[in-house]
């Protein structure tokens, strides 16, 4: 097949296709936002002098401290862990009308390797169209952001350039990765003339075993302060890679045991459902527990961090205390010189994980309303037989909300002692900090109010799709 | 006694348009086959009399009452009291049981959750599915299913069935077997029927058959007069 057959073949689609291929550009475009800006934090090049001199040309200290720079890149490409979650939640945006599509294709004589090159096409030209793009958006950014204050310094590093090969690797890479990652994703089906069938699914009730990944990742953080101590600080570069291997195995307990607790929520709200939509919603709960963990797996990391960033406020916030109080007691007052800097640099990673809870809102309403779509012909008998649309839509709230209150208190509470764990005590015997429960709840109850509104979006696509014409369409 | 009268009834899909001037009555107990080729309206007539749509024009009425003029809500509620559905296929929810699925027009209706089963398992009972009570949609053949389906429009003991090619997606043995079922029970309890269906041999367990052809009523006849027929002519 010719390579303008095959992407005629990857561009056609219906207004379904349309959204998908839009939204794989929407995140290519952003997690390339974030990996161009990561790459022109490390591109800053180190001041002449000793490994005190700062790069004062910039106003934030996060770009001024050469020993800052790589924490920040890093939080930079922490912040694509929920862009590529959406992009894989806008993967299944339309899957069953591209299935029905893939399988016309095979009907027609394609073989299974044409299908599977079609498919791989259409993501790989819809993140390059988004890589492109956000790479257009970064060098006129640059361009207008570029204006140096009184003092001649910059807000952002709008004066220096990442490599072009370093630029090109993400300008080109993603799209490739995003290729490579549906051609994956398609090992899990064969595509058939008679339509896309799965090989094989995840079978059996989900087994609390994530708690165990949790627990390691907790004890990996326990591990870190007391270990420190007994080697005096030598050669801890192993220590780090453990709470790291550790902090990543609790994300993904946090994230995989979100499908055991939407089973358990399953089952319980199928023992006390006395209306039909909470008996909907359980048994859609039960069916399908891991669609909780695909859904909500962005939303949970963004909180796991967020937990985490608790702690260290809190932490920061009493250092701060006990400095003040210091100053006071050797007679400086409160005005002596007091460093703000990491309170504020705990405000911008606050501004990060908001940003990561929104997009991981936005691919929440992708998955919904996808479900809702994929639905839309039960839905729409349903409704055609007197079902009230307020009933499914109690029900859509109720399978959403029973597994995320739970998962949200967990994953904020597994951020919080990874992050407390991690801050350690100032000294022995000194004060700790607080638990910020203020701060935690603000947290979680906006995570919750976010899933709310996509739940009240997601519900609004009800009325269209539930309309007697999806009873007439095959 | 009418139950269903439509007058005149015109329903357009943008310029296309699928009935203009259907009259209609629909007697207590009464079969009647709406039959016609692909196109003709027959499923826009169905829809339009159990209120699922709302007509342009004309008039529907339910003993007496102008059915098209009332909200939404109140027709739902309407379609899960006093009438029962059934289409083609794709009705039952996957995720519930049989019994589940059978029970939930009770559930909405206000019954208890043992209550609603118990009736479930009646009705799953007498279209002999009982062994399917705790099995799902996914698990059950195509008739099994449209069994199912038809226990549930008929659990709440409707006064009209609405039935959108309901053997559509059955073999003719399968088929045969629901229609014989549903024709029966609603005998028993004088339930209504409005038959939507392309084929003359399901027609023929109609007491009457209304043929349309262009959106318009191109003849009315008597059923061929199946085994079962035998109610109101």
């Amino acid at each position: 097949m010719s390579l303008a057959t095959l992407t005629r073949l990857a561009l056609a689609g219906n207004r379904t296709d349309a959204a998908r291929v839009a939204l794989t550009a929407l995140s290519a475009l952003l997690a390339t936002l974030a990996g161009l800006a990561a790459l022109t934090v490390l591109a800053i090049e180190k001041p002449p002098g000793d490994a005190w001199q700062q790069s004062e040309q910039y106003v934030n200290a996060l770009l001024r401290e050469p020993g800052l720079r790589g924490g920040t890149a890093f939080a930079l490409v922490m912040l694509t862990i929920p862009v590529l979650a959406l992009a894989g939640q806008s993967a299944r945006l339309g899957a069953p009308s591209r299935d029905r599509r893939l399988a016309a294709l095979r009907l027609a004589g394609a073989t299974p390797g044409q299908v599977t090159r079609v498919a791989m096409l259409e993501t790989g030209l819809a993140s390059l169209a988004g890589t492109v793009l956000g790479l257009a958006c970064y060098l006129g950014g640059r361009e207008v952001l570029h204006r140096p204050d009184d003092n001649g310094q910059l807000a952002l590093p709008t004066d220096v350039l990442p490599p072009v090969p370093a630029m090109a690797a993400v300008v080109l890479g993603l799209p490739v990765l995003a290729a490579a990652a549906t051609a994956v994703l398609l090992r899990a089906v064969a595509t058939t003339p008679l339509g896309v069938v799965r090989r094989a699914g995840r079978t059996g009730s989900p087994q609390p075993w994530p708690a165990l990944l949790i627990g390691l990742g907790v004890l990996a953080a326990a591990v870190v302060e007391p270990i420190q101590w007994a080697l005096r600080g030598a050669a801890l570069e192993w220590l780090a890679l453990v709470a790291m291997v550790g902090i990543f195995g609790a994300v993904m307990g946090v994230i995989f045991g979100a499908g055991w607790i939407a089973h358990l929520a399953g089952r319980t709200l199928h023992r006390l459902a006395r209306r039909p939509a909470a008996l909907l919603a359980a048994r859609r709960l039960t069916d399908d527990p891991w669609a909780s963990s695909r859904t909500f797996a962005a939303l949970l990391a963004a909180l796991i961090i967020a937990g985490g960033a608790a702690a260290f406020r809190a932490s920061f916030q009493l250092r701060a205390e006990l400095e003040q109080e210091q100053n006071r007691l050797a007679g400086f007052g409160d005005d002596a010189f007091h460093d703000s800097f990491y309170l504020n640099t705990m405000d911008l990673v606050d501004l990060a994980v908001a940003a990561a809870v929104a997009i991981a809102a936005a691919g929440l309403l992708v998955t919904l309303v996808e479900g809702i779509v994929s639905r839309r012909r039960t839905y729409a008998a349903l409704v055609a037989t007197g079902v009230p649309r307020a009933t499914i839509g109690t029900s859509i709230a109720w399978q959403v909300l029973a597994p995320v209150v739970p998962a949200v208190l967990i994953a904020l509470g597994v951020g919080y002692a990874i992050g407390r764990l991690l801050t350690g005590d100032l000294s022995p015997g000194a004060r700790r900090p607080d638990v910020p429960l203020e701060q935690l709840a603000v947290q979680g109850a906006g995570a919750i109010v976010a899933v709310l509104v996509v739940v009240g979006l997601g519900v609004l696509f009800l009325r269209s799709t539930t309309a007697v014409e999806e009873l007439r369409a095959t | 006694m009418t139950q269903l009268q439509a007058r005149g009834l015109v329903k357009s899909y943008g310029p296309t348009p699928a009935l203009r001037g259907i009259t209609l009555d629909i007697d207590e107990g009464e079969i009647v086959a709406v039959t016609g080729p692909s196109g003709c309206g027959k499923s826009t007539l169905l829809h339009c009399l159990a209120g699922i749509l709302r007509p342009d024009a004309g008039e529907v009425s339910w003993r007496g009452h102008r059915l098209d003029t009332w909200s939404e809500a109140a027709r739902s509620r309407l379609r899960r009291t006093d009438f029962g559905v059934l289409f083609q296929f794709g009705q039952l929810v996957p995720e519930l049981t049989a019994a589940e699925n059978v029970a939930l027009p009770l559930l909405l209706a206000g019954t208890g959750r043992r209550a609603a089963r118990t009736a479930a398992l009646t009705w799953l009972e007498r279209l002999s599915v009982a062994e399917c009570a705790d099995v799902r949609p996914g698990e059950m053949s195509g008739g099994q299913q449209q069994r199912c389906a038809t226990a549930r429009a008929l659990v709440t003991e409707p006064r009209v069935l609405f039935a959108d090619e309901p053997t559509g997606a059955l073999d003719t043995l399968a088929g045969e077997q629901v229609l014989t079922q549903l024709v029966r029970l609603a005998r028993e309890h004088r339930t209504s029927v409005v038959l939507v269906t392309h084929e003359p041999r399901i027609a023929a367990y109609a007491d009457r058959e209304v043929v349309l052809r262009d959106g318009v009523i191109d003849h009315t006849g008597l059923g061929l007069d199946a085994p079962l027929a035998g109610g109101s002519r």
